[in-house]
Protein backbone atom coordinates (compact mmCIF):
# COMPACT_ATOMS: atom_id res chain seq x y z
CA UNK A 1 0.00 0.00 0.00
CA UNK A 2 2.68 2.67 0.90
CA UNK A 3 4.96 1.25 -1.90
CA UNK A 4 1.86 2.21 -4.25
CA UNK A 5 1.45 5.71 -2.51
CA UNK A 6 4.63 6.27 -3.19
CA UNK A 7 4.35 5.64 -6.40
CA UNK A 8 1.53 7.30 -6.67
CA UNK A 9 3.35 10.57 -5.25
CA UNK A 10 6.59 10.60 -7.51
CA UNK A 11 4.74 10.09 -10.25
CA UNK A 12 2.71 12.91 -9.59
CA UNK A 13 5.45 14.75 -8.54
CA UNK A 14 7.31 14.01 -11.62
CA UNK A 15 4.52 14.79 -13.89
CA UNK A 16 4.51 18.46 -11.85
CA UNK A 17 7.96 19.31 -12.69
CA UNK A 18 7.94 17.69 -16.40
CA UNK A 19 5.04 20.76 -17.02
CA UNK A 20 6.85 23.05 -14.94
CA UNK A 21 9.45 22.24 -17.17
CA UNK A 22 7.24 22.76 -20.29
CA UNK A 23 6.26 26.17 -19.32
CA UNK A 24 9.73 27.17 -19.01
CA UNK A 25 10.65 25.61 -22.43
CA UNK A 26 8.00 27.27 -24.52
CA UNK A 27 8.51 29.61 -27.26
CA UNK A 28 7.24 32.77 -25.57
CA UNK A 29 9.83 32.88 -23.44
CA UNK A 30 12.73 32.26 -25.54
CA UNK A 31 11.39 34.60 -28.34
CA UNK A 32 11.10 37.43 -25.01
CA UNK A 33 14.58 36.47 -23.88
CA UNK A 34 16.15 36.88 -27.36
CA UNK A 35 14.60 40.37 -27.87
CA UNK A 36 13.43 40.10 -31.51
CA UNK A 37 11.01 37.87 -33.49
CA UNK A 38 11.67 35.83 -36.19
CA UNK A 39 9.02 35.77 -38.15
CA UNK A 40 8.58 33.34 -41.74
CA UNK A 41 7.27 35.00 -44.96
CA UNK A 42 7.82 35.53 -48.76
CA UNK A 43 8.93 38.94 -50.48
CA UNK A 44 7.52 38.22 -53.97
CA UNK A 45 3.33 38.47 -53.29
CA UNK A 46 2.12 42.04 -52.67
CA UNK A 47 -0.19 42.40 -50.84
CA UNK A 48 0.89 39.89 -48.47
CA UNK A 49 4.51 40.03 -48.23
CA UNK A 50 6.76 42.07 -51.19
CA UNK A 51 10.08 43.84 -50.88
CA UNK A 52 9.03 47.38 -51.46
CA UNK A 53 11.12 50.07 -53.15
CA UNK A 54 12.76 51.45 -49.93
CA UNK A 55 14.60 47.72 -49.40
CA UNK A 56 11.92 46.91 -46.55
CA UNK A 57 9.27 43.55 -46.62
CA UNK A 58 5.95 44.95 -46.34
CA UNK A 59 2.37 43.71 -46.78
CA UNK A 60 -0.71 42.49 -44.92
CA UNK A 61 1.36 39.36 -43.38
CA UNK A 62 4.34 41.19 -42.58
CA UNK A 63 1.69 43.39 -40.66
CA UNK A 64 0.51 41.06 -38.73
CA UNK A 65 3.86 39.62 -37.47
CA UNK A 66 4.58 43.34 -36.60
CA UNK A 67 1.43 43.09 -34.57
CA UNK A 68 3.28 40.04 -32.71
CA UNK A 69 6.27 42.07 -32.19
CA UNK A 70 4.15 44.93 -30.73
CA UNK A 71 2.51 42.78 -28.63
CA UNK A 72 5.96 41.04 -27.42
CA UNK A 73 8.50 43.84 -27.11
CA UNK A 74 5.94 46.97 -27.53
CA UNK A 75 8.10 47.67 -30.65
CA UNK A 76 6.37 46.21 -34.00
CA UNK A 77 9.75 46.38 -35.60
CA UNK A 78 11.97 44.10 -33.37
CA UNK A 79 11.43 41.34 -36.48
CA UNK A 80 13.79 39.51 -38.45
CA UNK A 81 12.96 38.27 -41.12
CA UNK A 82 13.08 35.03 -42.42
CA UNK A 83 12.16 35.20 -46.53
CA UNK A 84 10.91 32.05 -47.53
CA UNK A 85 9.61 30.54 -50.52
CA UNK A 86 6.15 28.72 -50.21
CA UNK A 87 7.46 25.50 -49.87
CA UNK A 88 9.56 26.21 -47.51
CA UNK A 89 6.77 27.30 -44.56
CA UNK A 90 6.20 24.29 -43.19
CA UNK A 91 9.69 22.55 -43.10
CA UNK A 92 11.04 26.18 -41.74
CA UNK A 93 8.19 25.61 -38.71
CA UNK A 94 9.39 21.88 -37.98
CA UNK A 95 12.87 22.50 -37.99
CA UNK A 96 12.51 25.64 -36.04
CA UNK A 97 14.37 28.11 -38.40
CA UNK A 98 11.39 30.51 -37.55
CA UNK A 99 9.44 30.91 -34.17
CA UNK A 100 5.83 32.04 -36.37
CA UNK A 101 5.18 31.72 -40.08
CA UNK A 102 2.56 34.17 -41.50
CA UNK A 103 2.92 33.55 -44.88
CA UNK A 104 -0.99 33.53 -46.81
CA UNK A 105 -1.40 30.13 -45.67
CA UNK A 106 -4.55 27.91 -46.49
CA UNK A 107 -5.81 26.39 -43.27
CA UNK A 108 -6.22 22.71 -44.71
CA UNK A 109 -6.71 19.37 -42.80
CA UNK A 110 -3.27 18.33 -44.37
CA UNK A 111 -1.11 20.79 -43.32
CA UNK A 112 -2.89 20.96 -39.77
CA UNK A 113 -1.60 17.48 -39.46
CA UNK A 114 2.03 18.59 -39.36
CA UNK A 115 1.84 22.59 -38.25
CA UNK A 116 -0.60 24.36 -35.57
CA UNK A 117 -2.26 26.90 -37.11
CA UNK A 118 -3.55 30.07 -35.38
CA UNK A 119 -6.92 31.42 -35.66
CA UNK A 120 -7.51 32.81 -39.24
CA UNK A 121 -6.68 36.55 -39.73
CA UNK A 122 -8.39 36.76 -43.47
CA UNK A 123 -10.78 35.23 -45.66
CA UNK A 124 -9.47 34.79 -49.10
CA UNK A 125 -11.58 34.03 -52.03
CA UNK A 126 -11.87 34.59 -55.98
CA UNK A 127 -13.64 37.71 -57.23
CA UNK A 128 -13.70 38.36 -60.39
CA UNK A 129 -11.92 42.25 -61.91
CA UNK A 130 -13.88 44.56 -64.32
CA UNK A 131 -13.13 47.63 -66.17
CA UNK A 132 -15.11 50.56 -64.50
CA UNK A 133 -16.50 51.73 -67.88
CA UNK A 134 -16.43 47.95 -69.54
CA UNK A 135 -20.01 46.65 -70.98
CA UNK A 136 -20.87 44.76 -67.42
CA UNK A 137 -21.69 46.49 -64.40
CA UNK A 138 -21.53 43.82 -62.24
CA UNK A 139 -21.73 39.74 -61.83
CA UNK A 140 -25.15 39.31 -62.69
CA UNK A 141 -24.37 41.36 -66.04
CA UNK A 142 -21.57 38.57 -66.78
CA UNK A 143 -23.59 35.51 -65.85
CA UNK A 144 -26.67 36.59 -68.18
CA UNK A 145 -24.28 37.63 -71.40
CA UNK A 146 -23.27 33.78 -71.29
CA UNK A 147 -20.41 32.17 -73.30
CA UNK A 148 -20.37 35.89 -74.47
CA UNK A 149 -18.09 36.99 -71.78
CA UNK A 150 -14.28 35.82 -71.56
CA UNK A 151 -12.46 35.80 -68.51
CA UNK A 152 -8.88 36.32 -68.01
CA UNK A 153 -7.14 33.74 -65.37
CA UNK A 154 -3.97 32.61 -64.00
CA UNK A 155 -2.89 29.47 -65.65
CA UNK A 156 -3.63 26.78 -63.13
CA UNK A 157 -4.88 22.86 -63.64
CA UNK A 158 -8.24 23.78 -61.66
CA UNK A 159 -8.53 27.56 -63.70
CA UNK A 160 -11.26 26.56 -66.27
CA UNK A 161 -13.15 24.54 -63.33
CA UNK A 162 -12.65 27.39 -60.90
CA UNK A 163 -14.29 29.98 -63.57
CA UNK A 164 -17.37 27.94 -64.17
CA UNK A 165 -18.34 27.18 -60.74
CA UNK A 166 -19.12 31.13 -60.94
CA UNK A 167 -19.80 31.59 -64.29
CA UNK A 168 -20.95 28.29 -66.16
CA UNK A 169 -21.02 29.18 -69.40
CA UNK A 170 -18.22 31.83 -69.94
CA UNK A 171 -15.04 31.53 -71.99
CA UNK A 172 -11.99 30.96 -69.88
CA UNK A 173 -8.78 32.11 -71.18
CA UNK A 174 -5.91 31.06 -69.07
CA UNK A 175 -2.36 33.60 -69.11
CA UNK A 176 1.22 32.83 -67.62
CA UNK A 177 1.48 35.38 -65.72
CA UNK A 178 -0.14 37.96 -63.31
CA UNK A 179 0.78 40.95 -65.88
CA UNK A 180 -0.47 38.99 -68.71
CA UNK A 181 -3.81 38.99 -67.13
CA UNK A 182 -4.26 42.62 -66.54
CA UNK A 183 -2.80 43.00 -69.90
CA UNK A 184 -6.33 40.64 -71.33
CA UNK A 185 -8.64 42.80 -69.45
CA UNK A 186 -7.01 46.75 -69.90
CA UNK A 187 -6.93 45.58 -74.33
CA UNK A 188 -10.65 44.13 -74.04
CA UNK A 189 -9.30 40.60 -75.15
CA UNK A 190 -11.39 39.39 -71.96
CA UNK A 191 -14.46 41.17 -70.18
CA UNK A 192 -13.36 40.16 -66.31
CA UNK A 193 -10.29 38.70 -64.76
CA UNK A 194 -10.82 36.41 -62.38
CA UNK A 195 -8.47 36.19 -59.42
CA UNK A 196 -7.76 36.52 -55.56
CA UNK A 197 -10.35 38.88 -53.96
CA UNK A 198 -6.89 40.35 -52.25
CA UNK A 199 -5.32 40.41 -55.46
CA UNK A 200 -7.99 42.53 -56.79
CA UNK A 201 -8.59 44.83 -53.90
CA UNK A 202 -4.76 45.40 -54.07
CA UNK A 203 -4.49 46.39 -57.71
CA UNK A 204 -8.08 48.86 -57.46
CA UNK A 205 -5.72 49.96 -54.54
CA UNK A 206 -2.76 50.75 -56.85
CA UNK A 207 -4.92 52.25 -60.05
CA UNK A 208 -8.18 54.20 -58.45
CA UNK A 209 -11.25 54.61 -60.34
CA UNK A 210 -9.76 52.37 -63.49
CA UNK A 211 -11.43 49.00 -62.18
CA UNK A 212 -14.21 47.50 -60.19
CA UNK A 213 -15.24 44.30 -57.98
CA UNK A 214 -17.84 42.74 -59.94
CA UNK A 215 -19.55 42.08 -56.55
CA UNK A 216 -19.30 38.29 -56.02
CA UNK A 217 -16.75 36.32 -54.64
CA UNK A 218 -16.35 32.43 -54.23
CA UNK A 219 -14.04 29.70 -52.83
CA UNK A 220 -13.65 30.42 -49.19
CA UNK A 221 -10.02 29.74 -48.10
CA UNK A 222 -8.40 30.39 -44.31
CA UNK A 223 -5.21 32.74 -44.11
CA UNK A 224 -3.75 31.93 -40.81
CA UNK A 225 0.10 32.23 -38.89
CA UNK A 226 1.65 28.92 -38.55
CA UNK A 227 3.68 27.63 -35.45
CA UNK A 228 5.31 24.30 -34.65
CA UNK A 229 3.09 22.22 -33.10
CA UNK A 230 3.13 20.96 -29.07
CA UNK A 231 3.64 24.23 -27.71
CA UNK A 232 0.22 25.76 -26.23
CA UNK A 233 1.49 28.30 -24.38
CA UNK A 234 2.85 30.20 -27.72
CA UNK A 235 0.16 29.40 -29.83
CA UNK A 236 -2.28 31.45 -27.48
CA UNK A 237 -0.18 33.87 -27.39
CA UNK A 238 -0.35 34.31 -30.91
CA UNK A 239 -4.04 33.64 -31.46
CA UNK A 240 -4.81 36.49 -27.95
CA UNK A 241 -2.40 39.25 -30.33
CA UNK A 242 -4.18 37.82 -33.58
CA UNK A 243 -8.06 37.92 -31.86
CA UNK A 244 -7.25 41.42 -30.32
CA UNK A 245 -5.93 42.84 -33.18
CA UNK A 246 -9.13 41.87 -35.04
CA UNK A 247 -11.83 42.48 -32.24
CA UNK A 248 -10.36 44.59 -29.16
CA UNK A 249 -7.37 47.58 -28.27
CA UNK A 250 -5.28 46.84 -30.99
CA UNK A 251 -8.21 47.03 -33.71
CA UNK A 252 -6.78 50.57 -34.96
CA UNK A 253 -3.50 48.71 -35.88
CA UNK A 254 -5.31 46.07 -38.01
CA UNK A 255 -7.94 47.73 -39.68
CA UNK A 256 -5.34 50.43 -40.78
CA UNK A 257 -3.11 47.53 -42.68
CA UNK A 258 -6.39 46.07 -44.09
CA UNK A 259 -7.32 49.56 -45.25
CA UNK A 260 -4.16 50.04 -46.85
CA UNK A 261 -3.74 47.10 -48.80
CA UNK A 262 -7.37 46.09 -49.31
CA UNK A 263 -8.57 50.05 -49.89
CA UNK A 264 -11.21 48.81 -47.63
CA UNK A 265 -11.93 50.61 -44.43
CA UNK A 266 -13.61 48.18 -41.41
CA UNK A 267 -16.50 48.55 -39.27
CA UNK A 268 -15.59 49.07 -35.43
CA UNK A 269 -16.09 45.64 -33.77
CA UNK A 270 -19.76 46.53 -31.97
CA UNK A 271 -19.13 47.41 -28.31
CA UNK A 272 -21.19 45.89 -25.65
CA UNK A 273 -21.94 41.78 -26.27
CA UNK A 274 -18.51 40.20 -27.58
CA UNK A 275 -18.83 39.84 -31.75
CA UNK A 276 -17.80 36.08 -31.40
CA UNK A 277 -20.84 35.07 -30.17
CA UNK A 278 -23.11 36.79 -32.16
CA UNK B 1 19.88 49.04 -55.78
CA UNK B 2 17.83 45.84 -54.83
CA UNK B 3 19.00 44.35 -58.28
CA UNK B 4 22.48 45.21 -56.99
CA UNK B 5 22.55 43.49 -54.00
CA UNK B 6 20.96 40.20 -55.34
CA UNK B 7 24.08 40.69 -58.26
CA UNK B 8 26.58 40.89 -55.16
CA UNK B 9 25.50 37.98 -53.38
CA UNK B 10 25.19 35.73 -56.83
CA UNK B 11 28.72 36.80 -57.34
CA UNK B 12 30.14 36.07 -53.76
CA UNK B 13 28.35 32.74 -53.28
CA UNK B 14 29.27 31.44 -56.75
CA UNK B 15 32.88 33.04 -55.94
CA UNK B 16 33.15 31.89 -52.97
CA UNK B 17 31.66 28.30 -53.34
CA UNK B 18 34.00 27.32 -56.52
CA UNK B 19 37.22 28.27 -54.62
CA UNK B 20 36.55 26.89 -51.38
CA UNK B 21 34.96 23.70 -53.87
CA UNK B 22 38.30 24.12 -55.83
CA UNK B 23 40.79 23.48 -52.57
CA UNK B 24 38.43 20.66 -51.76
CA UNK B 25 38.44 19.06 -55.16
CA UNK B 26 41.96 19.13 -55.57
CA UNK B 27 42.44 16.99 -52.23
CA UNK B 28 39.82 14.73 -53.59
CA UNK B 29 41.77 14.23 -57.13
CA UNK B 30 44.70 13.49 -55.23
CA UNK B 31 43.31 11.39 -52.92
CA UNK B 32 41.46 9.37 -55.96
CA UNK B 33 45.06 9.38 -57.64
CA UNK B 34 47.72 8.77 -55.12
CA UNK B 35 45.74 7.49 -51.94
CA UNK B 36 45.57 4.17 -50.11
CA UNK B 37 42.77 1.87 -51.50
CA UNK B 38 40.59 2.22 -48.41
CA UNK B 39 40.76 6.03 -49.26
CA UNK B 40 40.38 5.74 -53.06
CA UNK B 41 37.29 4.26 -52.43
CA UNK B 42 35.99 6.40 -49.70
CA UNK B 43 36.58 9.03 -51.85
CA UNK B 44 34.68 7.24 -54.57
CA UNK B 45 31.56 7.07 -53.20
CA UNK B 46 31.71 10.72 -52.07
CA UNK B 47 32.50 11.68 -55.91
CA UNK B 48 29.98 9.16 -57.08
CA UNK B 49 27.31 10.53 -53.82
CA UNK B 50 27.53 14.03 -54.58
CA UNK B 51 27.94 13.71 -58.52
CA UNK B 52 24.61 11.43 -59.14
CA UNK B 53 22.51 13.78 -56.28
CA UNK B 54 20.63 16.79 -57.99
CA UNK B 55 22.12 20.38 -56.58
CA UNK B 56 18.50 21.26 -55.68
CA UNK B 57 18.51 18.18 -53.48
CA UNK B 58 21.71 19.03 -52.23
CA UNK B 59 20.84 22.90 -51.32
CA UNK B 60 17.74 21.52 -49.21
CA UNK B 61 19.52 18.82 -47.34
CA UNK B 62 22.61 21.03 -46.83
CA UNK B 63 19.88 23.74 -44.71
CA UNK B 64 17.18 20.87 -43.22
CA UNK B 65 18.88 18.05 -42.32
CA UNK B 66 21.71 19.32 -40.79
CA UNK B 67 19.74 21.74 -38.86
CA UNK B 68 17.49 18.34 -37.27
CA UNK B 69 20.95 16.78 -36.44
CA UNK B 70 21.66 20.16 -34.61
CA UNK B 71 23.46 22.34 -37.16
CA UNK B 72 21.99 25.25 -37.43
CA UNK B 73 23.47 26.83 -40.84
CA UNK B 74 22.12 29.93 -42.13
CA UNK B 75 20.47 29.66 -45.71
CA UNK B 76 23.28 31.82 -47.28
CA UNK B 77 26.21 29.36 -45.19
CA UNK B 78 23.86 26.18 -46.73
CA UNK B 79 23.80 26.92 -49.66
CA UNK B 80 27.20 27.86 -49.87
CA UNK B 81 28.06 24.84 -48.39
CA UNK B 82 25.74 22.54 -51.00
CA UNK B 83 27.81 24.49 -53.79
CA UNK B 84 30.87 23.82 -52.17
CA UNK B 85 30.29 20.13 -52.39
CA UNK B 86 28.99 19.74 -55.44
CA UNK B 87 32.37 21.55 -57.13
CA UNK B 88 34.60 19.86 -55.17
CA UNK B 89 33.40 16.43 -56.60
CA UNK B 90 33.40 18.16 -59.91
CA UNK B 91 37.15 19.68 -59.77
CA UNK B 92 38.48 16.33 -58.05
CA UNK B 93 37.23 13.99 -60.80
CA UNK B 94 38.43 16.95 -63.43
CA UNK B 95 41.90 16.25 -61.30
CA UNK B 96 42.12 12.47 -61.21
CA UNK B 97 41.35 12.29 -65.18
CA UNK B 98 44.26 14.93 -65.30
CA UNK B 99 47.04 13.63 -63.05
CA UNK B 100 46.22 10.05 -64.15
CA UNK B 101 46.67 11.25 -68.09
CA UNK B 102 50.92 12.12 -67.08
CA UNK B 103 53.28 9.54 -67.75
CA UNK B 104 53.97 7.65 -64.49
CA UNK B 105 57.57 8.09 -65.88
CA UNK B 106 57.89 11.58 -64.25
CA UNK B 107 56.78 11.07 -60.85
CA UNK B 108 59.25 8.36 -61.22
CA UNK B 109 62.24 10.40 -62.54
CA UNK B 110 60.97 13.03 -60.11
CA UNK B 111 61.65 10.22 -57.31
CA UNK B 112 64.73 9.62 -58.79
CA UNK B 113 66.16 13.44 -58.97
CA UNK B 114 65.20 13.23 -55.31
CA UNK B 115 62.27 15.28 -55.33
CA UNK B 116 59.40 15.21 -52.45
CA UNK B 117 56.01 14.33 -52.88
CA UNK B 118 54.91 18.18 -52.84
CA UNK B 119 57.70 19.04 -55.28
CA UNK B 120 56.82 16.47 -57.31
CA UNK B 121 53.45 18.06 -57.24
CA UNK B 122 54.29 21.39 -57.85
CA UNK B 123 56.95 21.55 -60.13
CA UNK B 124 56.17 18.51 -62.34
CA UNK B 125 52.59 17.64 -62.34
CA UNK B 126 50.66 20.67 -61.81
CA UNK B 127 51.93 22.78 -64.31
CA UNK B 128 50.94 20.02 -66.50
CA UNK B 129 48.02 19.26 -65.30
CA UNK B 130 46.94 22.37 -65.26
CA UNK B 131 46.41 22.71 -68.98
CA UNK B 132 44.26 19.83 -69.19
CA UNK B 133 42.51 20.90 -66.04
CA UNK B 134 41.61 24.35 -66.53
CA UNK B 135 38.86 24.05 -69.74
CA UNK B 136 36.57 21.53 -68.24
CA UNK B 137 37.17 23.72 -64.53
CA UNK B 138 35.69 26.58 -66.46
CA UNK B 139 33.18 24.98 -67.39
CA UNK B 140 31.82 23.53 -63.67
CA UNK B 141 32.66 27.50 -62.94
CA UNK B 142 29.92 28.57 -64.86
CA UNK B 143 27.84 26.12 -63.72
CA UNK B 144 28.15 26.91 -60.22
CA UNK B 145 26.77 30.50 -61.26
CA UNK B 146 23.71 28.89 -62.81
CA UNK B 147 23.25 26.42 -59.41
CA UNK B 148 23.56 29.84 -57.60
CA UNK B 149 19.90 30.45 -58.76
CA UNK B 150 18.58 27.37 -56.59
CA UNK B 151 19.64 29.22 -53.19
CA UNK B 152 16.38 31.70 -54.16
CA UNK B 153 14.71 28.38 -52.89
CA UNK B 154 15.73 28.52 -49.24
CA UNK B 155 15.47 32.56 -49.02
CA UNK B 156 18.84 33.31 -49.89
CA UNK B 157 18.42 36.57 -52.11
CA UNK B 158 20.61 36.14 -54.85
CA UNK B 159 19.53 37.86 -58.28
CA UNK B 160 16.66 35.52 -59.41
CA UNK B 161 15.13 36.15 -56.48
CA UNK B 162 15.57 39.86 -56.12
CA UNK B 163 14.74 40.13 -59.95
CA UNK B 164 11.27 38.03 -58.44
CA UNK B 165 11.15 41.09 -55.83
CA UNK B 166 10.94 43.51 -58.45
CA UNK B 167 8.21 42.06 -60.98
CA UNK B 168 6.30 41.12 -57.82
CA UNK B 169 6.04 45.15 -57.14
CA UNK B 170 6.08 46.19 -61.03
CA UNK B 171 4.40 43.14 -62.78
CA UNK B 172 7.00 43.77 -65.70
CA UNK B 173 8.18 39.79 -65.68
CA UNK B 174 9.31 39.53 -69.59
CA UNK B 175 11.39 42.70 -69.23
CA UNK B 176 13.52 41.84 -65.73
CA UNK B 177 13.87 37.90 -66.73
CA UNK B 178 15.05 39.56 -69.68
CA UNK B 179 17.58 41.26 -67.81
CA UNK B 180 18.33 38.77 -65.43
CA UNK B 181 18.92 36.39 -68.33
CA UNK B 182 21.32 38.89 -69.83
CA UNK B 183 23.36 39.58 -66.68
CA UNK B 184 23.72 35.96 -66.13
CA UNK B 185 25.04 35.29 -69.71
CA UNK B 186 27.12 38.52 -68.63
CA UNK B 187 28.41 37.05 -65.49
CA UNK B 188 29.52 33.48 -67.71
CA UNK B 189 31.04 35.37 -70.98
CA UNK B 190 33.16 36.93 -68.16
CA UNK B 191 34.50 33.92 -66.79
CA UNK B 192 34.21 32.37 -70.12
CA UNK B 193 36.84 34.86 -71.38
CA UNK B 194 38.92 34.72 -68.26
CA UNK B 195 39.41 31.27 -68.63
CA UNK B 196 40.44 31.52 -72.66
CA UNK B 197 42.79 34.22 -71.64
CA UNK B 198 44.61 31.90 -68.83
CA UNK B 199 44.64 29.17 -71.39
CA UNK B 200 46.58 31.29 -73.67
CA UNK B 201 49.31 32.01 -71.46
CA UNK B 202 49.90 29.08 -70.17
CA UNK B 203 49.50 27.18 -73.61
CA UNK B 204 52.75 25.86 -74.75
CA UNK B 205 53.72 27.51 -78.06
Amino acid sequence: MTFIKTLAVATVMTAAAGSAMAQEASKLQEVLDRGYLVLGTGSTNPPWHFMDSDNTLKGFDVDMGRLVAKALFGDPDKIQYVQQSGDARIPNLVTDKVDLSCQFMTVTAERAQQIEFTIPYYREGVGLLLMANGDYADYDALKAAGDDVTVAVLQNVYAEEMVHAALPEAEVDQYDSVDLMYQALNSGRAEAAATDQSALRWFMVQNPGRYEDAGYAWNPQSYSCGVKPGDQRWLNFVNTVLHEGMTGVEFPFYAESFKTWFGEELAVPKIGFPVEYK
Amino acid sequence: MNLLDGLGDTILISVSSVVLGTILGVFVGLAMTYGQRWLRFIVRLYIDFLRGTPVFVLILACFYVLSVVGVDLTAFQAGVLALTLFCSSHVGEIVRGALSAIAVGQTEAAKSIGLTFMQTFVYVLLPQALRQILPTWVNTATEIVKASTLLSIIGVVELLLATQQVIARTYLSLEFYLFAGFVYFLLNFVIEQAGRAVERRISIP
